[in-house]
């Protein structure tokens, strides 16, 4: 997409449409007694896809701070933490560690987007009306203090156990396994076109171009009347919620949270996404990301047809990823299907 | 009263007086010059103006009000605009969407509008692409209006900073160097713009080293040195003014 007449607006409607289509079929699945079976080679598809879908939600929240408004963000994964934790104490019941308060599982949810929008809050509060670099820093060390939190204080976040007994929401009305994962897909997918519609409608409209005169040049933007800190603080409060929201999802699918699921490794999987796909073009973020993850899942196969070990052929994986990043970044700096003059960057 | 007044004003850089007690005044509906040799203060006292860099001391006063330090955004909205002596474009910008961004009251840069894709919002959008589009026109940019602005050469860049700024409809508008850079031919055209402007009733200041331009497009000239006010006057008086030519052509005129 390009950058020119990005207005009226009429994209968004597709994700909408197609959101509301995979939310209807889930919901079909939960309420009537239709089943489907899956071939057991595909489970492994099914799952990453689930897995997708929900890291989905994440890249779209980084882009809209990141493509869309400059905005460095190096410790996303805080925010889809503490969505995820948040979901998981209000609602978990049983947890065999921690805090689980048993409510209802949409609090749980709320009450996670929620948390993950203030602690965006504090963040940008402190660290926005700085220079670039400084958030950065800012965010990745508050990854990293959360993360020794959740570990640290057991009675609490469960430490390296976790929370457990998080309810399932879909699973607890669908018995069978297989239709469990295909409902659970369209359900969690359906959520990600509907906040794909939501960020498209945001960018296409004046708001959006704030945001893009933002990142080209703030001072200009100030002098034409807009008010840049506030636009800067709702990017990232935004960006924040809607990881919140990939963690509450990914709370209530799993059914538990613990700490080696959220490392520095889910940033560095939606970064890597994000630029491979191309910046500040929700779509391209999106493919990024498949790219990103459908390798690894590629990676998975070919593991059984190499004469190599497992954890040799891991540091092999890693090399590979990488120098497809080089290989981006030296050829195309805006990404597949980035716009090298909207982004700024020599081709 | 004046529109525009500084009184006392002082902007120091370490341990640097860039702005020495600068006390001027420009009333509604002038046309007025800023000159000084490089150094004399200029930028700084455009950039304490409008709110660029707060001043240590003084007041800076706009339709009466103190906005002495108020943020580049609400002088803005109070009807003070300016360029940059290096043209700042929104580079990743097309010419259209830069001219665009600088329309006023527009709710759908609001969250909750542009999500709903409020009628407001729509209707806001259409004035603002009018008025932007005759705009683009005046400066005969058309032909680039969905070009990105980093395609475009420096003097067009100058009419495109322009163009943006009179989006915003100003009382005042404050001129770093709009001719730095620019052809004789497009300096005439910028210079006609000016003057057309100011015929309309828009208050205008500038920066300006061309001289020649200068003194030839303004009512009155304000000639800073070393951050303090030197000379001020009809132009033809001031560039004859002997402290004017010693502190321009200074000692290397000999």
């Amino acid at each position: 997409m390009s950058a020119l007449d990005r207005f009226p607006p009429g994209h968004g409607d597709r994700a909408l449409i197609a959101g509301i289509v995979c939310l209807f079929i889930g919901a079909l699945f939960t309420m009537t007694p239709l089943r489907v079976q899956l071939p057991s080679a595909f489970y492994v598809f099914v799952e990453v896809g689930i897995l997708f879908v929900i890291y989905g939600v994440l890249v779209l929240g980084l882009d809209l701070q990141y493509g869309h408004t400059g905005l460095v963000n190096f410790g996303h994964v805080v925010f889809f933490a503490v969505g995820a934790y948040a979901t998981a104490m209000l609602s978990a019941q049983d947890t065999f560690t921690g805090i689980g308060l048993g409510y209802p599982w949409p609090l749980g949810l709320a009450v996670g987007v929620i948390a993950a929008a203030i602690l965006g809050a504090a963040v940008s509060l402190t660290s926005i009306r700085l220079r670039g670099d400084f958030l950065a820093i800012v965010t990745l060390a508050t990854a990293e203090i959360f993360h020794s939190l959740f570990v640290n204080f057991e009675d609490i976040f469960g430490g390296n156990v976790g929370i457990l007994g998080v309810p399932r929401p879909i699973a607890a009305v669908i018995s069978d396994s297989d239709t469990q994962l295909v409902a659970t897909l369209l359900v969690l997918g359906g959520i990600t076109f509907l906040t794909l519609a939501v960020v498209i409608r945001l960018t296409d409209a004046p708001y959006g171009r704030v945001l893009r005169a933002i990142r080209a040049d703030e001072l200009v933007t100030r002098s034409v009347g807009k008010s840049t800190i506030t636009y800067k603080m709702q990017a990232f409060v935004y960006g924040a919620a809607l990881a919140g929201l990939a963690g509450g999802m990914f709370a209530l699918y799993n059914g538990a949270v613990a700490p080696g699921f959220f490392t520095i490794q889910v940033t560095v999987t939606v970064w890597i996404g994000m630029l491979l796909g191309g910046a500040a073009n929700h779509r391209a973020v999106l493919a990024g990301l498949a790219i990103i993850m459908g390798l690894r899942l590629i990676s998975r196969f070919a593991l059984n047809v190499t004469p190599v070990a497992g954890d040799v052929f891991a540091s092999i994986r890693l090399i590979v990823v990488g120098l497809i990043l080089v290989a981006v970044i030296r050829y195309r700096p805006a990404g597949i299907w980035g716009d090298p003059q909207e982004l700024g960057v020599d081709q | 009263m004046s529109l525009l007044s500084t009184e006392g004003l002082v902007k120091e850089f370490g341990g640097l007086r860039a702005i020495d007690e600068l006390s001027v005044s420009i009333e509604e509906g002038e046309l007025v010059g800023v000159m000084g040799p490089n150094g004399a203060g200029k930028s700084t006292f455009f950039n304490c103006v409008s709110g660029v860099i707060p001043p240590d001391q003084g007041t800076v006063t706009l339709n009466e009000n103190d906005v002495t330090g108020n943020s580049p955004e609400s002088l803005a909205h109070r009807g003070l605009v300016r360029t940059f002596q290096n043209t700042r474009e929104l580079e990743t910008m097309t010419v259209r969407d830069n001219v665009r961004l600088a329309g006023p009251d527009q709710p759908g840069e609001r969250t909750l509008p542009a999500l709903l894709r409020s009628s407001s919002m729509r209707e806001r959008e259409e004035t603002v692409q009018q008025r932007a589009d005759e705009l683009i026109e005046t400066f005969e940019l058309d032909h680039l209006a969905n070009e990105y602005s980093s395609n475009l050469s420096g003097g067009q860049r100058k009419l495109l900073e322009l163009a943006r700024t009179l989006m915003l409809d100003p009382d005042v508008l404050l001129l770093d160097e709009p001719f730095a850079g620019v052809n004789p031919t497009l300096t005439r055209e910028i210079a006609d713009h000016v003057r057309d402007l100011n015929a309309d009733g828009m208050t205008v200041v500038t920066i300006e080293h061309e001289l020649e331009t200068l003194a030839e497009l303004v009512d009155r000239l304000i000639v800073l040195q070393q951050g303090q006010l030197l000379v001020e006057g009809n132009p033809e008086t001031v560039l004859k003014d002997e402290r004017v030519i010693e502190a321009y052509l200074g000692g290397d005129a000999e």
